[in-house]
Order: structure tokens, then sequence, then C-alpha cells
């Protein structure tokens, strides 16, 4: 099956007519989603000024993160299920739209981020838990957790302006109607 | 109302908006990143009162820590909002959802105020009143639903149906 195929199965789903069908349907989850991406910013916005030390510098970073991350988890997992059943409408343009190309790369790279943070720098928080000033490397972390984070939501927001529309249509592929 | 903002949007201020393009998108980008810390600094002081975010410290350590960030993100969202309500005043004036955020907002920073004084006067406190616990849960609802109504501006009609103010 190609990726083509698989893209127009989902758009063609019963989830998919249903998001796009129903009234009301996709505003309120896209109004949902914008307040998950919201929240789950500012949240990670809390853990990383701990990392960087401009905020919290008295608090142990592993309270910081413990007492912050059940919300962003919570916010996380609701902008999955939203930003899934937004791609059902129209998976066909986003998947071929550049900003939802590199909203899904920046999401990668937070994740791949946020895995090296845990695997190579947390691994020795005691260490650094009570300093005020993290090491280089959790710093550095930090400031690439900001700004990926920070990518996610303004990109999200850019495939808005483009109306998922805006992408070049590849040679040879039909994108009219699918069922 | 409508009159009003069909003036206000062949005002030259409305005017230098609409005709730059890009300026309106960093204006709803900032808009919305802002609004990241202002919610998450609005909810993390509610919780506080409530007890469930950093109930080991005294109320003024949690003020001190989220205020500053709330007041600073509260002020670029306020400028960014009315920078976009001015580039596009007749899509914002005729929508409930609009109106709706607007009285939230005051709502939000009527409650947080009120939290400032708590945190004067009784700085050291780490447990607060029924009504308090009362006003910190619905700003935690305020809170969220200002992004929510945000973003429901641009579906007025399908939102509120015969309640929405755009004819």
């Amino acid at each position: 099956m190609s990726t083509h195929e698989i893209l127009a199965t989902i758009q063609d789903s019963a989830l998919g007519n249903w998001m796009r069908y129903t009234n009301g349907a996709m505003p309120v989850v896209e109004a949902t989603h914008v307040v998950a991406a919201v929240l789950l910013f500012g949240t990670v916005l809390i853990v990383d000024i701990r990392l960087l030390g401009l905020a919290d510098s008295q608090r142990a970073y592993t309270r910081v993160s413990r007492e912050t991350l059940r919300l962003t988890w919570l916010a996380f997992a609701v902008s999955v299920i939203t930003g899934s059943l937004m791609f059902t409408t129209s998976p066909l343009t986003y998947f071929y739209n550049w900003a939802f190309e590199w909203k899904a790369l920046a999401l990668l790279g937070a994740g791949v981020n946020m895995a090296a943070f845990q695997l190579l720098t947390a691994s020795g928080v005691s260490a650094w838990n009570e300093h005020s000033r993290a090491p280089r490397a959790a710093r550095l972390t930090g400031v690439a957790s900001l700004l990926l984070w920070a990518a996610v939501v303004l990109l999200g927001r850019w495939i808005g302006f483009t109306k998922g529309y805006d992408f070049t249509i590849p040679a040879g592929l039909d994108l009219g109607p699918t069922g | 109302m409508r009159a009003f903002a069909e003036w206000l949007s062949t005002s030259a201020p409305s005017v230098a908006i609409q005709s730059r393009f890009w300026f309106i998108r960093v204006l709803q980008a900032t808009h919305l990143i802002t609004a990241g810390v202002a919610v998450a600094s609005g909810l993390m002081i509610s919780l506080r009162v409530l007890n469930f975010q950093r109930a080991d410290q005294p109320f003024d350590a949690a003020w001190a820590r989220f205020a500053p960030w709330l007041t600073a993100s509260l002020a670029v969202m306020l400028l960014t909002g009315l920078a976009q309500t001015l580039g596009d005043p007749v899509r914002e004036f005729t929508a409930t959802s609009y109106w709706v955020k607007v009285v939230l907002v005051l709502c939000c920073i009527a409650g947080t105020l009120w939290f400032a004084r708590a945190a004067r006067r009784a700085p050291a406190t780490t447990s607060f009143s029924v009504t308090a616990k009362l006003v910190a849960a619905a700003l935690i609802l305020f809170w969220l639903l200002l992004p929510l109504l945000g973003r429901m501006i641009a579906y007025d009609k399908a939102i509120w149906g015969p309640l929405s103010l755009r004819t």
C-alpha cells in the first residue's frame, strides 16, 4: 500500500467523514488542540527555564519537573488525540503541506531531545539537582527544548495560515476526489 | 457596534495593519506563544491556592515565581490582542467568543489581583479559605477557556449558533 493510498484510506474513513461533516466537530477539536498546545508549551517552559537557571533556582530540578510534567503529559495526550482527529479531515493535503512537514520534524526533534536528556543528562541529576546552575549539556537541552516546542506551536499556527493547501503537488500524483 | 467596527476598519491604523500580511501573522504567533506563558503561570498560581502545586512553599514564594511571568506575558497578549482587534475589528466585534473572552480576561486579572493582595497581607500563608479555593477553581477554568475562545472566534456561527453576533 502506497503512502497516498494510506492517506486516502484515512481521509475516506468513518472518522475522517465524521470530522469533516459533523457540524461543530472541527471547530471544537481545533480549539481544544490550541488549548492543549498552549498548556504544553507553557509547562515545558517552566521546566526549561529551571534548567537554564532563570527561575526556581532554589528549588530542586527533579521537584519542579515532577510537579509540572504531569500537566505536560496530559496536554501532550490531548494534543496528539485532537491533532490526529484534525489530520483525518484532509490527510492528503496536510501531508504535503510544508508547515505540517516541518512541524512533524520539530516534534520528532523535541522527542529526540527529551530522550537524549533522560538517557544522558538526567541520569546524573543527583550531582546538580539542588544547584541553581545545571551543567552545560542540561542547559543546552533546555534551550533546544524551548526552541523546538516554540517551533511546534508556531508551525501549527502556520498550517492554519496556509490552509493546509500550500504545497507543491508531486509529479504524477492525482489528489482528486477519493471517495 | 457593527457600524463602529466598520468605521474602525477603515481607519489609518487598521488599514496599516491589514496591509502588512506578515505583521498579522507575527501578531498571531506572538499572541499564541505568550498565551502559553500566561496560561501556565496563571494555572500554577491557582493550583497553588488549591494546594495541588508547590504545597510545601508559602504562597508568596509561588507568587514571586510566577507573577512576573504572568504580568509580562499578559501585557504582550493584551498588546498583540488589541493590535489584532484593530487589524480586523468587524471579525472580532461581531464574534460572541470575542466578548466572552474579553470578560474572562478581566475576571482572570481581577482574580489574580485578589490573590496578589492575599500574598501581600499574609505572605507566609500555606492554606486558603473555601472562597479563595472556589475563585482559584473558577480561574483555572477561565485560563483554559481563553485560548479555546480565541480559536473559536473563527468559527463563531458554528459554535454559538443563534447566540452568535455574526449575521
